[in-house]
């Protein structure tokens, strides 16, 4: 059950708490964005020119940083020979100034975008998740390959220079990051520069609220949202997903509800002709009813028990296994809130189900079951 | 009014008192319910019913064992239950130690089987998730006894029956034979004046049958055992035997006499 309801709330919470990990004040997009799996995961790319649209709004005085950013899926191996996988490739402009890097250095910059003419010099730098490191059993210092295809891959050298663990965090999924200008080259989009969105970080002291309505004012055609307004909107699109998220907490408690009153129903069902002896005998049904309390109790909170205990560790293989076939980690979740709901479930539905089938019992005469 | 004082005046078989006696007793099973006051305007007819036993008339003495024998049917199993007083005659009486059961509230009833009547069951009936000791000891619990005595109890009552070695062990831990034993002590726990037995040895074998016969016959030195039977074997620990049929007394022996 705790399984089940945390397969839910994962569903429910994990786009929100990927947009909050993400930091942003706004969000630029050209029409919907929309979340994909499709080759590992990521959003789709609709913003073109993205180089230009964010220079124009960085222009504006209470904007700090807008980078464009573009997730597209790229083969990664570790030789040239080597059998190659797909990952979602981040591209960030400049030398990544939103992007946190945990372990070794950040890019030394976006050099080969050479404003626009893409004949800088190359950094040819990566940053990974540790995941993605772990997976490829690569470290920081390592040689990797990629590109957007498996023959730009093979004679595309790249170094990894260090961790970061925000893309991963962001889009849930396994994540190399790249200075867009080598993405989009990787990719054979540096003739239109395509994002999936441009992040603004706002000035100090900067209201939200007003630049968004002047970037709406100075750029109609695109949509500038703050962060839960982004949230929304792609969860619009995931309608689908969020009821499922709802059945599944919803099924997890009616599931525990009934597994538990039936388990408790059949161990008493069991003992009816031991039960209806001792009635037989004149023991009352006071105590009977006592002892099958007891049993509910007991039987509750062991489960119960059980529940919460195996929780953690098959809370951490499921999501393994959802990250290898769906791309999402952290796709199941629990909380303090669903174990402790598990856990009263187990013993509360116990304990009636025990008077419920008790009172049932003794209400029955012994010998219509001898 | 002791039983000794008014065994004269009951229909009693034996020299001793009787511990329970039911005179002419006859049970009447209806199958389903009566077709009510509208039902009887419209003619409905009233349910079918089942005389279980006509008229049967028995008295059972400390110290001695009845057998009840008879084909499936004959009513061997009513006449327990109502010497039991786990059912009341539809007419007649049984009086246990000159108390009418009929006059008992069904309180009193329970309360009069926990404290002088001993039921043993063909399939045992006992509480599989507890051991040996805490089956013998739940009508103990009823009864008010401390923890220290019915713990003492308990396990001199299976030490009674042979069961030292498997105080502590559960019923699916047991033999049948080892189970019908505790099931034995169990029905021994409140010293009940009375023992009835169902096809006590139905569930077992030739050699296990016979040993848990021979408790049979330790435990009926101070106390009335009526036991129902299809097995002649059984019925031959028997002082007398009642046989039923079609849910009438045909004859009586005695069996050892």
């Amino acid at each position: 059950m705790t399984l089940l309801a945390g397969a839910g709330m994962g569903v429910i919470d994990t786009g929100h708490q990927q947009f909050e990990s993400a930091d942003r004040d706004l969000w630029v997009t050209a029409g919907e964005t929309r979340l994909t799996t499709a080759g590992g995961g990521g959003f789709e790319n609709s913003l073109y020119n993205s180089r230009t649209v964010a220079s124009e709004m960085e222009s504006h005085e209470d904007v700090q940083h807008a980078i464009p950013m573009a997730f597209q899926t790229i083969y990664v191996g570790t030789e040239p020979t080597a059998d190659f996988e797909t990952f979602v490739g981040a591209g960030v402009s400049g030398g990544g100034p939103s992007v946190q890097v945990t372990e070794g250095e950040r890019f030394s910059g976006d050099t080969y975008y050479a404003n626009g003419s893409y004949d800088g010099e190359r950094t040819n730098e990566i940053l990974l998740d540790e995941e993605t490191a772990a997976t490829l059993d690569v470290d920081i210092g390592d040689t990797l390959y990629v590109g957007g295809t498996l023959s730009a891959a093979r004679d595309t050298e790249v170094t990894v220079v260090g961790f970061s663990p925000t893309f991963e965090r962001m889009l849930g999924t396994s994540t190399v990051v790249m200075p867009l200008s080598e993405l989009h080259e990787a990719t054979g989009e540096t003739r239109t520069e395509p994002a999936t969105f441009i992040t603004i970080t706002l000035a100090d002291g900067a209201d939200a609220e007003t630049v968004q309505a002047d970037l709406e004012l100075s750029h109609p055609e695109y949509q500038i949202q703050t962060n839960q307004e982004q949230l929304e909107s792609v969860l619009q699109e995931q309608a689908l997903v969020l009821a499922a998220g709802a059945a599944l907490v919803v099924l997890a408690i009616g599931a525990g509800v009934a597994l538990t009153f039936n388990l408790l129903a059949l161990v008493v069902y069991q003992q009816r002709e031991a039960v209806a002896a001792l009635t037989a005998q004149g023991v009352s049904s006071s105590l009977l009813i006592g002892s099958i309390i007891g049993q509910g109790l007991a039987i509750g909170f062991a489960g119960g028990l059980l529940g919460v205990v195996l929780t953690t560790p098959a809370v951490e293989l499921l999501n393994q296994i959802a990250a290898a076939v769906v791309g999402f980690d952290g796709l199941v979740q629990t909380s303090s809130d669903i174990l402790l709901g598990g856990f009263a479930i187990a013993l509360v539905v116990g304990t009636i189900a025990a008077i419920v089938a008790g009172w049932r019992l003794s209400r029955t005469k012994p010998l219509d079951i001898l | 009014m002791s039983p000794a004082a008014t065994s004269s005046s009951h229909p009693t078989e034996g020299d001793r008192s009787p511990v329970v006696y039911a005179t002419d007793v006859t049970k009447v099973y209806t199958r389903g319910s009566g077709p009510g006051r509208v039902g009887k305007l419209l003619g409905r007819p009233e349910p079918p019913s089942v005389t279980a036993l006509d008229k049967i008339s028995v008295a059972i003495d400390a110290g001695e064992i009845v057998g009840l024998a008879g084909p499936s049917g004959s009513g061997k199993s009513t006449l327990l239950h109502l010497l039991a007083g786990l059912e009341t005659p539809t007419a007649g009486t049984v009086q246990f130690q000159d108390q009418d059961l009929e006059t008992l509230s069904r309180r009193e009833r329970i309360r009069l089987r926990l404290e002088h009547v001993g039921i043993i069951f063909q399939h045992f009936h006992l509480v599989d998730s507890l051991s040996a000791r805490a089956n013998v000891s739940l009508p103990l619990v009823e009864l008010g006894m401390g923890t220290r005595k019915r713990r003492e109890r308990s396990e001199a009552l299976l030490t009674r029956v042979g069961l030292e070695d498997r105080i502590s062990h559960r019923p699916g831990e047991l033999s049948g034979g080892e189970q019908q034993r505790v099931a034995i002590a169990r029905a021994l726990a409140t010293d009940p004046t009375l023992i009835i037995a169902d096809e006590p040895t139905g569930e077992l074998d030739t050699e296990t049958g016979q040993r848990v016969l021979e408790e049979f016959k330790r435990i009926a030195t101070d106390r009335a055992v009526v036991l129902a039977s299809h097995d002649q074997p059984t019925l031959e620990i028997a002082d007398r035997i009642v046989q039923l049929r079609d849910g009438t007394r045909v004859e009586a022996t005695q069996a050892d006499t």
